[in-house]
C-alpha cells in the first residue's frame, strides 16, 4: 500500500481548464471528488469490508454474562487459528497472482507436506528441526519445477499447476507407508515425534495460537518483500506487461520460478502447521484450499490479471472471511450458509473493482486534453497539467 | 511530401483568433449533393467533462470528409455517437432528412452506417467469409451454407481487391488486409455511411495506396466516408473536406486542399514553431555504432530468421541517423538484435560500440554497453499500464536504486523528478497512473525510461507512433537535445518525411540489406526508390482537385 493513490483526475480539476463554465467546473469537481473517495475505498475495499464485518460481528455477537464472546481474547484468537493455513497459502498466492499466474497445486502440496513431515519424523526419526527444513525445501522445489515447466515451455500457469496438483497428490499417495495415513504421536524413541512439535498448536502466552503467529509472520514477510524490494518491484512489472518488463532487464523467466517457489513453500509450511495441530500425515489435507485462497487474494483487491494488487488486501481479506465464518458459528448458523455468503462476498468484491474502475477510466479516457505544448518546459516555469 | 517537414505559420497573427475564420472555407454552393448526414449541437459528457460541446458536423453524399484533432479532442467520441456506440448524448442526428436516434450498433448498421475500428473487431482463428458473414450466416434451420457463404465472400473480396480466398484464416493476412477484410464486411452490410478510425495507422505505404484506391472506388460509388487520420499529409490525397476538431469542439470545416499549416495550427490552437529542430553543425565525431556486413549467419536465416542479413552503418556521436525501407525490410529486427533481445544463434560480420567488439546476447548485457531501446508499440511492449509513472520510469534502473534488494525511496525519488524535469513529461505527480498521460507524454516516459542510467546509443522504433502533433515537434526537439550531449540516435520510421525532416544521415533497408546512405534533405521519391517502391504505386491525389503540396507531387510526375 505504498503507492499513493493519487491519480491525474484529482491532481488539478479546478486549473486542468480555466476555461471551462464555473457550473460545469463545480459539477466536475465534485464528481471527480466522488470518484476519489470511490476509488480510495475500492483500494482499501478489503480493509473496509474487515471492518464492517467485524463491527457488525460485535453488534450481533451473542453474550454471556454481559461479555461479548466474539470479542474475547480466546475467540479472537480462533479467528485466527481457523484462517491461518488459509492465510499462508494465500500471502504465495499473492506473489503468483500478481505476476500475473495461478497456482492450483497449492492445496494437495500442503497434504504433500503433511505427508513428508509425518514420515521424516515417525518413519526416518528425523529430529524436529531438520524435518521442518526438509519440507519446506520439498515443497519450494516442487514450486520451483512448476515454474520452471512453465517457463522453459512457454505453458500457462493454469494448464501446469492443474497437473502439479494431480503429481502432489499421487507423490503424497505413494509416500503413505503401508497406504495408511500416517499418525503422528509424540515422546522419545522410534516412532514417535519429538515432543516440540506439538508447540504448533499451542499458544503463544496461552492467548495467541502459535499458527496465527506463524500465518502473520510470513504475511509481514510477504508485505515487505513485494513493497520494498526491487522483487517485489519485478513481480508487479511481469504481471503488468511481461515484454516491456522482459526489454527493460528484468530477468523474468528468474522471477517468474521464484514466484512459484514462494507459493510451494507456503505450501509446505501450511502443511507443517496442519500436521502439528491435527497430528495426521493425510494427503487428502488441503483439499480445495487452493481456492479458498485464490478467493482471498480476490476480495482483497488483487486483480487476476496481474500487476495489480496488495499483501495488505489479501491479509485483510483472509481475516475478513475468517471474522465471517466466526460469527456465523457463533450465532448457530448452518454451516451451508457460510458457504454461500463467501461466494457472495468473492462476487461482491471482484465486481466493486470492475464497477468502480470502469466508471472512472471512462472519464480519462475521452476527457479532452489540451494540446500538448511545444515548448519544453523550462525549470521553475509553470508546467500544464495534461492528462 | 517535403511540405509535411516544413511548418511554419503563415500568419502568426491569426494564431489567437478564433480560428473557423481562417481562410478556405467552404462556400455554400448549389453544386454540391446534398446532405446524407448532419449533426447538430452535440453534446456529450463524461462526469462533468465535456468531451463533446455542440459540435456541428456535415457529411454529404458520396464524399471523403476527413476528421482531423489532436487526441482527445473528441474525434472518436463524435463517431461513437454516429455509430450508435454512445447513446446518451444531448443534440440531433438527422440521416436522410429524417431525426434519427440510435440505441446501439445494430442500430446504427441497420440505418447504413457501419464502423471500422482502429482494433479491428475480427477473430483471427476464423476463415475471412465466417468474420464477414458473422451472425448472419447463410443457410437454413442453423446449418451454415458453407459453399454459398464462401462465393459471396470471394465476391465481397474482389470488391476491395483483396487477393485472397475467402476461406483463408485472418490470422493469416496482414493489418492491412485485414482492414480491407474489415471494410468488405461493413460493404456486406449495405453500408451507406462508413466512418473508418485511424485505418492507416498501421500500415505501410504500399498498403496505404491500396487502401486510398479503395476509399476512392467507394466514393464513386456513393459511399459517404468518414475518415479519421492522425497523417496530415493524407488528407489532400484522399478526402474532399476536413473538420478540424479541438477540445471537443469544431474548431471549422474547410476544403481538403487547405495548406498543411493551416490545418496544424486548427489543430494546436496556436502558434506553430519549427516543426523539425534545427541540425547541430557537427564536426567529426568518434563512432558509437559501426557495423560492418552485420546480420545472422546463413544457419539462423535457415530456421526462418530472415532479416537483417548484410548491413553496414555507422552511427557517430551527437548524431540521428535513419533507417528506412519498407514494412518487412527488417528495420524492427536489426533493433530488436542490437539490444540483445533477437534470436540466439551465430550472427555474422561485426559489431562495434565505441570501436570495441560487441556483441550483446541479452537486454541486460546491451544496457551494460549503453543500448537503450524504444520499440514501436509502447502499450504492448514500452510501459507496464498498471504502475505509475516513477515506477515505470526506473523500472530498468532498479538495481542502481536498490541497496540488499531493497528499492531505497530515498534514490529513486530524485532520479524520477529529474527525468520528469528533463523530459518534460505533464504528470500530475509521479505517482500518477501511466494511463492517466496523453499519448505524447506516455511516449516520454518510455523515451525517458530508456534513457536513466548512462545510455551511448538509443535506438527508436517508430518514435512518434500514435502521437499528437504537438507532442511529436516536442519529441523531435528532444531527441535533437540529446543528441546534442553527444548522444548516438538509431531511428526507423515508416513515414518516410519525418525521416527527412529529424535525421543527419539515412540508411535505406531493403529486404535486409542496407542499400543506401543518403544525406539530410534528401527527396522523399529518392529514399522510396531505394526502398523498392515503384512511383507508379504511390499514392495520386483525387484526379480533378489542384496541386495540394506542390514540390513532391511534381517531382514525381517529372519521375513517372
Amino acid at each position: 500500500m505504498n503507492q499513493k493513490v493519487s491519480t491525474a483526475l484529482d491532481a488539478s480539476p479546478g486549473s486542468l481548464r480555466s476555461a471551462a463554465p464555473g457550473s460545469a467546473g463545480d459539477a466536475r469537481t465534485s464528481r471527480l471528488r466522488w470518484i476519489q473517495v470511490l476509488r480510495l475505498m475500492v483500494r482499501f475495499q478489503s480493509i473496509l469490508g474487515l471492518v464492517i464485518v467485524f463491527v457488525a460481528a460485535v453488534i450481533v455477537s451473542p453474550r454471556v454474562n454481559g461479555q461479548l464472546i466474539f470479542l474475547e481474547p480466546r475467540n479472537l484468537g480462533n479467528i485466527i487459528q481457523d484462517i491461518s493455513e488459509y492465510g499462508i497459502l494465500a500471502v504465495g498466492m499473492t506473489f503468483v497472482i500478481i505476476s500475473g499466474g495461478i497456482d492450483l497445486s497449492v492445496g494437495r502440496a500442503l497434504g504433500l507436506a503433511t505427508v513428508v513431515i509425518g514420515r521424516l519424523m515417525m518413519v526416518s526419526g528425523w529430529d524436529a528441526i531438520p524435518a521442518v527444513l526438509g519440507t519446506l525445501a520439498v515443497g519450494l522445489i516442487f514450486g520451483m519445477v512448476q515454474g520452471a515447466v512453465l517457463v522453459r515451455f512457454k505453458l500457462q500457469a493454469f494448464i501446469v499447476t492443474l497437473a502439479g496438483m494431480w503429481i502432489a497428490y499421487g507423490l503424497a499417495l505413494s509416500l503413505l507407508p503401508n497406504g495408511q495415513f500416517i499418525g503422528i504421536t509424540f515422546g522419545n524413541g522410534p516412532n514417535h515425534a519429538p515432543t516440540i512439535f506439538q508447540h504448533l498448536a499451542d499458544r503463544f502466552m496461552g492467548v495467541v495460537p502459535v499458527a496465527a503467529l506463524i500465518f502473520l509472520g510470513v504475511g509481514l514477510l510477504g508485505l515487505i518483500i513485494l513493497n520494498f524490494t526491487r522483487f517485489g518491484r519485478q513481480v508487479y512489472a511481469i504481471g503488468g506487461n511481461e515484454r516491456a518488463a522482459r526489454l527493460s532487464g528484468i530477468p523474468v523467466a528468474r522471477v517468474r520460478i521464484i514466484v512459484f517457489g514462494i507459493a510451494g513453500l507456503m505450501a509446505a509450511l501450511a502443511g507443517i502447521v496442519d500436521a502439528g495441530q491435527f497430528n495426521f500425515g493425510n494427503p487428502a489435507e488441503g483439499f480445495g484450499y487452493e481456492l479458498w485462497a485464490i478467493a482471498c487474494v480476490v476480495i482483497g483487491g488483487t486483480s487476476l490479471f496481474g500487476g495489480r494488487g496488495s499483501m495488505v488486501g489479501t491479509l485483510a481479506g483472509v481475516l475478513m472471511l475468517g471474522c465471517i465464518n466466526n460469527i456465523l458459528l457463533l450465532c448457530n448458523i448452518d454451516n451451508n450458509v457460510h458457504t454461500i455468503v463467501t461466494g457472495l462476498i468473492v462476487v461482491v468484491a471482484a465486481a466493486l473493482q470492475t464497477v468502480v474502475g470502469g466508471f472512472s477510466s471512462s472519464v480519462e479516457a475521452d476527457q479532452p486534453t489540451r494540446p500538448a505544448g511545444l515548448e519544453p518546459a523550462q525549470p521553475g516555469q509553470e508546467v500544464p497539467k495534461s492528462v | 511530401m517535403e511540405v509535411a517537414g516544413r511548418m511554419d505559420v503563415v500568419n502568426p497573427g491569426t494564431a489567437g483568433l478564433r480560428p473557423t475564420t481562417l481562410g478556405a472555407a467552404p462556400k455554400p454552393d448549389e453544386g454540391q449533393p446534398p446532405a446524407i448526414l448532419k449533426l447538430s449541437g452535440i453534446e456529450k459528457r463524461f462526469g462533468g467533462i465535456y468531451a463533446l460541446r455542440g459540435v456541428d458536423f456535415e457529411l454529404r453524399r458520396g464524399e471523403v470528409h476527413a476528421l482531423l484533432g489532436e487526441n482527445g479532442a473528441g474525434k472518436s467520441t463524435l463517431m461513437n455517437v454516429i455509430a450508435g456506440v454512445i447513446t446518451e448524448y444531448a443534440g440531433s442526428i438527422v440521416l436522410d432528412g429524417r431525426e434519427v436516434r440510435f440505441g446501439s450498433p445494430a442500430a446504427a448498421q441497420s440505418a447504413g452506417i457501419a464502423m471500422i475500428f482502429q482494433e479491428l473487431d475480427l477473430v483471427p482463428g476464423l476463415s475471412i467469409a465466417e468474420n464477414l458473414f458473422m451472425g448472419r450466416e447463410p443457410g437454413r434451420l442453423g446449418f451454415v451454407n458453407q459453399t454459398e457463404m464462401r462465393a459471396q465472400g470471394d465476391l465481397l473480396l474482389d470488391q476491395v481487391g483483396l487477393r485472397a480466398s475467402s476461406r483463408q484464416l485472418v490470422e493469416s493476412l496482414r493489418i492491412g488486409e485485414r482492414q480491407l477484410v474489415a471494410i468488405a464486411k461493413a460493404l456486406s452490410l449495405r453500408a451507406r455511411i462508413l466512418v473508418m478510425d485511424e485505418p492507416t495507422a498501421a500500415l505501410a505505404s504500399s498498403e496505404v495506396a491500396r487502401l486510398f484506391g479503395v476509399v476512392r472506388e467507394l466514393r464513386a460509388q456513393g459511399v459517404s466516408i468518414v475518415f479519421i487520420s492522425h497523417r496530415l499529409e493524407e488528407v489532400p490525397l484522399v478526402a474532399d473536406r476536413v473538420t478540424v476538431l479541438r477540445d471537443g469542439e469544431v474548431v471549422g470545416t474547410v476544403d481538403a486542399s487547405a495548406p498543411q499549416s493551416t490545418l496544424v495550427q486548427m489543430q494546436v490552437g496556436r502558434l506553430m514553431a519549427e516543426f523539425y529542430p534545427p541540425r547541430s553543425q557537427s564536426t567529426q565525431r568518434a563512432d558509437v555504432l559501426r557495423l560492418e556486413r552485420f546480420g545472422f549467419s546463413p544457419r539462423l536465416r535457415r530456421s526462418g530468421y530472415q532479416r537483417p542479413i548484410d548491413l553496414t552503418l555507422t552511427v557517430r556521436e551527437g548524431e540521428i541517423v535513419g533507417l528506412a525501407g519498407l514494412l518487412g525490410a527488417g528495420r524492427t529486427e536489426l533493433l530488436e538484435l542490437l539490444y540483445g533481445a533477437g534470436p540466439a544463434g551465430v550472427w555474422s560480420g561485426t559489431m562495434e560500440i565505441d570501436g570495441h567488439f560487441a556483441r550483446p546476447r541479452s537486454v541486460d548485457a546491451a544496457r551494460r554497453l549503453g543500448i537503450a531501446l524504444v520499440t514501436d508499440d509502447r502499450r504492448a511492449s514500452g510501459y507496464v499500464p498498471q504502475l505509475s509513472v516513477g515506477r515505470n520510469l526506473v523500472l530498468n534502473y532498479l538495481r542502481n536504486l536498490s541497496r540488499f534488494g531493497f528499492v531505497l525511496r530515498s534514490r529513486e525519488r530524485p532520479v524520477v523528478s529529474r527525468v520528469m524535469q528533463q523530459f518534460s513529461i505533464r504528470a500530475s505527480s509521479p505517482d500518477a497512473p501511466i494511463t492517466s498521460l496523453s499519448g505524447g507524454n506516455q511516449q516520454k516516459v518510455v523515451l525517458g525510461k530508456s534513457l536513466v542510467g548512462s545510455a551511448r546509443l538509443l535506438l527508436l522504433d517508430e518514435p512518434t507512433r500514435g502521437v499528437d502533433v504537438g507532442a511529436k515537434a516536442e519529441i523531435y526537439r528532444l531527441l535533437r537535445g540529446l543528441a546534442a550531449d553527444g548522444l548516438a540516435v538509431l531511428v526507423t520510421s515508416s513515414e518516410i518525411p519525418e525521416l527527412i525532416g529529424l535525421c543527419d544521415r539515412i540508411y535505406v533497408l531493403r529486404e535486409g540489406r542496407t542499400v543506401a546512405e543518403l544525406p539530410s534533405g534528401v527527396d522523399e521519391d529518392v529514399v522510396l526508390s531505394w526502398a523498392g517502391v515503384r512511383l507508379r504505386e504511390r499514392v495520386h491525389p483525387v484526379p480533378g482537385r489542384g496541386p495540394a503540396t506542390g514540390s513532391s507531387q511534381s517531382g514525381e510526375e517529372a519521375r513517372s
